[in-house]
């Protein structure tokens, strides 16, 4: 119990102190960067990730190799990948956005593929027996009925990259992870908790974020409990 | 209209769906593609807005090969309704009729209005617009896939199976309304089922499928109940086709008797005076109110203080057929069926044994169909 309260006056403590909020090492300073890397990232991989995704879940070609690829990729460890990017294309930003990338991709592939392949066949028969052409078919019912999985596979995705981009940090670059890894290396853990604690916070409002953007743009019509009258 | 020229379609595993099918379909009226499932039926139909291509053969539509036109384009001039509806359940009531109508290139204005105009043709409250497909049950959203099917108004209409998922009580509606709706609009309408009943209320025509694609009879549904080609027609129509036949004679050709009528105001003396065994009640205005088993009826008073047998239901001399005038009198507890008019005013009652004169009749006016008309 008093471990618990000297870390919360740890944290606040390491929070309130004015240092930490101004110049290069200070947190808004860290946290623009640990933003940039996450943004970066979530981007290449929902490029990479849509488009594979509702390629494959409209056209049904490929469902296997989605699958094969997706799971195999997760089994790869994001601090192993950094490492061997960082001794293959040396120190820099890139491979940090590359592991990341990595581990971005399955989740949003994975749940786009299933929202798409999801869709009652005879929703789709339908659509393509009024008339819509395959693009139609795709944009007008596919995306909108697979939303909320996509919507899932992003939001794993996105605190999956804000929870892991302070890897970043052990090939010297920035982010929050910068408070982790100093932090452990001078036994500072005034400076440990509060780095993580700052990133837990952050992984909170990206969910927060997520639940907040299913309320607006995933139709009231495909929510589970809707009322019959 | 809609021409089938010798249409085969074979899949790759050696299946035959359908076999050198050639058809030709009226303008205006209903067609009914009929059979047991895999006889390819809804194939057929299927071919006609390109949801399925043909292996062999050509399917034109007004002179038209239809292969000539961009599917997406062919199938927005033709309404597709189908069994579980198949809405899309992230739009709205209003915006689902409207799809086809936004595909053309419509303004959202104009589209909400005409779909707005569909809604309360097929009988749906305009409060409905805004709702769901998921807030709405298994008819109600039949009678949304109609409207969608109508949106631009094509005058071709396929149907495949489309009220065999909702329970009877509903089908029926749907049916009564569907042929309402048909008075009013006179489509092309080609309507797939595997239901002979269904088919015989609703087709002008009726074609037969039999397992392998092949076509095995396409008749009126009088021609095929009095002349089914051979024994699967015979077969698949069914061992009661004599009393379906019933369905083609008018309520208001059958021979009615006056019968124990009497009104509630009637004393009980005058009614124990009658010899029959059951007395119908009826109000100032003749409209029935139940039956009195002569046996019950009470000691003093009028007949208003007699306790009524309910009537079962009766039937219309205007709009039913003899059929009804049948099953009536079977329900009926007195055995005889109460014939009314539009006002519901009682004219007449027939029992079944009378009733089955009628069948004799129709039996051999059809009969002499043959020998007359040929293969009309």
């Amino acid at each position: 119990m008093n471990d618990l309260l000297n870390q919360l006056r740890l944290v606040s403590d390491w929070l309130t102190s004015s240092q930490q909020w101004h110049g290069a090492e200070g947190i808004p300073q860290r946290l623009l960067e640990h933003l940039t890397y996450s943004g970066v990232s979530l981007l290449f991989a929902a490029l990479i990730g849509l488009t594979f995704g509702l390629l494959v879940g409209h056209t049904g070609r490929g469902a296997f190799a989605v699958a094969s690829v997706a799971n195999l990729a997760r089994a790869i460890p994001t601090f192993g990948l950094v490492v061997l990017v960082v001794t293959l294309a040396g120190l820099s930003t890139t491979p940090v956005l590359i592991a990341l990338t990595a581990l971005a991709v399955p989740p949003i592939l994975i749940n786009t593929f299933e929202g798409v392949r999801g869709v009652d066949p005879a929703t789709r028969d339908a659509a393509r027996g009024v008339g819509m052409t395959e693009w139609e078919v795709l944009v007008k019912v596919e995306v909108p009925m697979a939303l909320p999985l996509i919507l899932l596979g992003l939001r794993v995705a996105a605190i999956q990259i804000v929870a892991t981009a302070t890897v970043a940090a052990y090939p010297g670059l920035g982010g929050l992870g910068r408070f982790i890894v100093d932090g452990l290396s001078r036994n500072d853990y005034e400076l440990v908790i509060g780095g993580s604690t700052v990133v837990v916070v952050l992984a909170l409002l990206v969910q927060i974020a997520f639940t907040a953007l299913r309320r607006v743009i995933v139709s009231p019509g495909l929510r589970v409990s809707a009322s019959r009258s | 209209m809609i021409r089938f020229d010798a249409v085969s379609k074979n899949y790759p595993n050696g299946t035959t769906a359908v076999d050198e099918l050639s058809l030709e379909l009226a303008e205006g009226g209903i067609t009914v593609l009929v059979g047991p499932s895999g006889c390819g039926k809804t194939t057929t139909l299927r071919m006609i807005n390109r949801m399925v291509e043909p292996t062999a053969g050509t399917v034109s539509l007004r002179g038209q090969d239809i292969r000539d036109v961009h599917a997406p384009e062919l199938r927005r001039g033709i309404g597709y309704v189908i069994q579980h509806a198949g809405l899309f359940p992230h739009r709205t009531i209003l915006d689902n009729i409207a799809t086809v109508p936004l595909l053309l290139g419509w303004s959202k204005k104009k589209a909400r209005a005409r779909a707005a105009e569909l809604l309360e043709l097929v009988g749906l409250p305009a409060e409905m617009a805004t709702r769901y497909p998921n807030q709405l049950s298994g008819g109600q959203q039949q009678r949304v896939g109609v409207a969608r099917a109508l949106g631009a108004d094509p005058p071709v209409l396929l149907m495949d199976e489309p009220f065999s998922a909702v329970d009877p009580i509903v089908r029926a509606e749907l049916q009564a309304e569907f042929i309402r709706l048909q008075k009013e609009l006179h489509k092309t309408i080609v309507f797939v089922t595997h239901d002979i009943d269904e088919a015989i209320k609703l087709g002008d025509n009726i074609a037969v499928f039999r397992t392998g694609g092949k076509l095995a009879q396409f008749d009126t549904p009088e021609r095929l109940l009095a002349h089914p080609a051979d024994d699967f027609v015979a077969g698949f129509v069914g061992q009661d086709r004599g009393i379906r036949r019933l369905s083609f004679v008018k309520a208001g050709e059958v021979p009615l008797r006056e019968g124990p009528v009497l009104t509630t105001t009637t004393a009980v003396a005058q009614a124990r005076a009658t010899d029959e065994p059951w007395i119908l009640v009826v109000d100032d205005a003749r409209r029935p109110l139940g039956w009195v088993e002569a046996a019950a009826i009470p000691q003093g008073g009028t007949l208003a203080d007699a306790t009524l047998t309910p009537l079962g239901h009766t039937f219309s001399l205007v709009g039913d057929s003899a059929r009804a005038a049948l099953d009536a009198a079977l329900l009926s507890p007195s055995r005889l069926a109460v014939g009314v008019d539009v006002d519901g005013a009682v004219i007449g009652v027939v029992d079944a044994y009378e009733l089955s004169a009628v069948i004799a009749v129709a039996k051999a006016e059809a009969a002499a169909g043959t020998t007359d008309g040929g293969d009309a």
